[in-house]
């Protein structure tokens, strides 16, 4: 496939005259994205293996590596804007995988107000932003990583514990108390309603991971240890009768025309995995595109797709990961194939110009950028062929 | 299971246009997936959206029955609606909409389905296949559990015909030859000898129209 992206930069990089050859990077990549050339004594990226977790990133003790999203200098910048913004010196750090909304998160850690910063996995904030914070005065920092089984980077949530438990020695030697940073795990996964089951067993037939059963004494059960959230389930089930932690049905149902009333013509709401861009902190892409953020674009249903061409839009979006880069088990071909199902029949009323499905990777940024151009280019083309 | 597919949206536009208030009924029976309330809402957002653009109101009401086929559910589940609605949709099989035309002589019955046959879901494939025809008279303990009425062309009670060419038929090269199907499998079961039984000529009449239980 072509990559549209006129001078693909990839959004990680080595830099080859800090870099002191000392393989951490390799040997924590979950991808075998960076390997040894012993020949020209160089540490080398396969941008192409590269998932963008920021691990690398945050362990390299030669601060060697760069990266686009996140990096330590654009997170203090974010922190020193929004303190005063949210008036408090208490610190949230958490993975997007695995956290609910603003007052959830506030629950989990018994807190009301502080400074929530959102990121792909925990693993890409280094001991210098933790440390950094810290210093600057922040008084409590607290962490929410994903359980260690359910991390999408594989190991970006351990590594981050041994991280904290490392840190808090070292603050506590500093006489900064017992427990500086405070960690907590979490993991979002389905919910189901006995009594809107009916028993189909479409959940059985699509899991990737095996988690529910369905028998005829026992009903449907799923076992949530296996369950990675992906939200397929709930995305497919006749009945209605699964949820996912956070990304209830209705909790979208009601950004859809929340979100459309705040935009300008054309309209286009994106509904984005988010594993497949990483949105800038407090960034957005202007007054005609509104973002609402997918576990996994398996969560995609196309009732609300639906709804948002009902409420309004001049165009929907699902932007998903490659098959290969699916932090899931190939669910986002899953996903592709519900949106090629409802824009099919979309098409039979003349709407399924309407509706577009990209997949892109944050590896090469300003990817999605692109895409949701094209796709407005041809809804503006349409427009106008209409008023001819 | 019953495999059914959506009939083209036109059809169900035109079937529907005379009506204005009416009634979208679901299945849960089945089907696989069940065209259950998922299906029906997804239907009535669409045909909102054909309205819309076709300057035509509908008015929707939407519901799922249990079991479409038997009487009592459908009965149970549409008549709170009757009085507000002038027609049902119904996203069952067949077997639905004649269900709906019977205990409500006055509500039309317009199926937004088109059935095919009783199949298969081979997931691996992605693909359902026609399997058993509801002949009446089972024979499949005969033919290791492959049904000839339904899967061979000709519906041979005795084969096979001869006509096959590397496993596939002679009359549809992309079907398999169900007696080589049949031969295999009881080979492997060590039951060839049930191959040498010499079925007669089937009496359908056996399939019967009413069946009770």
């Amino acid at each position: 496939m072509s990559q549209k992206v006129a001078e693909p930069k990839p959004a990680v990089n080595i830099n080859e005259d800090h870099c002191s050859r000392c393989t951490i990077c390799s040997s924590l990549c979950p991808y075998d994205a960076i390997t040894q050339d012993r020949d020209n004594n160089i540490m080398v990226l396969d941008i192409e293996k590269c998932q963008v977790c920021g691990i690398c990133y945050s362990a390299c003790p030669a601060k060697a590596i760069d990266t686009i999203y996140y990096s330590s200098g654009s997170v203090l910048k974010y922190l020193e804007k929004a303190r005063p913004q949210y008036k408090s010196d208490n610190l949230v750090i958490m993975c997007k995988g695995s956290a609910p909304d603003f007052a959830g998160v506030g629950k989990l850690f018994g807190v009301k107000d502080f400074i929530p910063l959102s990121v792909p996995c925990v693993g890409r904030i280094s001991e210098e932003v933790l440390l950094g914070v810290t210093v600057a005065g922040m008084k409590k920092i607290d962490i929410l990583a994903c359980d260690e089984d359910y991390c999408r980077f594989h190991r970006g949530s351990p590594l981050t514990g041994r991280r904290v438990i490392a840190l808090n020695r070292m603050l506590e030697q500093l006489g900064y108390g017992e427990e500086a940073i405070t960690m907590k795990r979490n993991s979002l996964k389905v919910t189901v309603d006995k009594d809107l089951c009916i028993a189909c067993g479409t959940c059985v037939a699509y899991c990737p991971y095996n988690a529910p059963t369905l028998t005829s004494e026992g009903g449907i059960s799923f076992d949530l240890d296996a369950c990675r959230g992906c939200g397929l389930c709930v995305a497919l089930c006749p009945a209605f009768a699964l949820d996912l932690d956070n990304w209830e049905r209705d909790r979208i149902s009601n950004l859809i025309p929340q979100m459309l009333a705040g935009m300008k013509p054309p309209k286009i709401l994106v509904f984005r995995c988010q594993w497949a861009v990483y949105p800038p902190l407090n960034g957005d892409m202007g007054p005609n595109i509104g973002t609402i953020e997918l576990p996994c674009a398996g969560r995609i249903e196309a009732f609300h797709i639906l709804e948002a061409i009902q409420n309004g839009a001049d165009g929907v979006m699902v932007v998903a990961c490659s098959e290969d880069d699916c932090k899931q088990e190939k669910v986002s071909a899953k996903a592709e194939h519900v949106v090629a199902n409802i824009k099919a029949k979309l098409d039979q009323i003349g709407l399924g110009d309407k509706l577009n499905f990209a997949s892109v990777s944050p590896r090469y940024p300003g990817q999605v950028e692109e895409k949701v151009r094209e796709f407005r280019q041809s809804l503006e083309g349409a427009k106008k062929g209409e008023t001819k | 299971m019953i495999v059914t597919t959506l009939k083209p949206l036109d059809e169900i536009l035109e079937s529907i246009s005379p009506y204005r208030k009416i009634l979208i009924a679901g299945c849960d029976g089945c089907t696989q997936p069940p065209r259950g309330i998922r299906e029906v809402k997804t239907l009535k957002q669409l045909l909102e959206l054909a309205g819309q653009l076709k300057g035509k109101e509908f008015e929707f009401k939407v519901t799922s029955v249990v079991k479409q086929c038997d009487s009592v559910l459908t009965v149970s589940a549409i008549k709170p609606y009757v009085e507000d609605v002038e027609a049902v949709l119904s996203l069952a099989c067949g077997a639905g909409p004649q269900t709906v035309a019977k205990f409500f002589p006055d509500l039309p019955a317009i199926p937004a389905q088109n059935s095919h046959f009783i199949g298969i879901d081979d997931r691996q494939e992605g693909q359902m296949f026609d399997s058993c025809s509801a002949c009446g008279d089972c024979i499949l303990a005969l033919t290791g559990g492959i049904c000839p009425v339904t899967r061979c062309s000709k519906g041979l009670l005795n084969g096979a015909c001869g006509g096959a060419s590397n496993g596939k038929c002679e009359l549809d090269p992309d079907r398999d030859c169900a007696w080589e199907l049949i031969y295999e499998r009881l080979r492997r079961l060590g039951r060839l000898d049930l191959i040498k039984k010499f079925t007669p000529a089937k009496d359908y009449s056996a399939k019967g129209w009413r069946v009770t239980p």
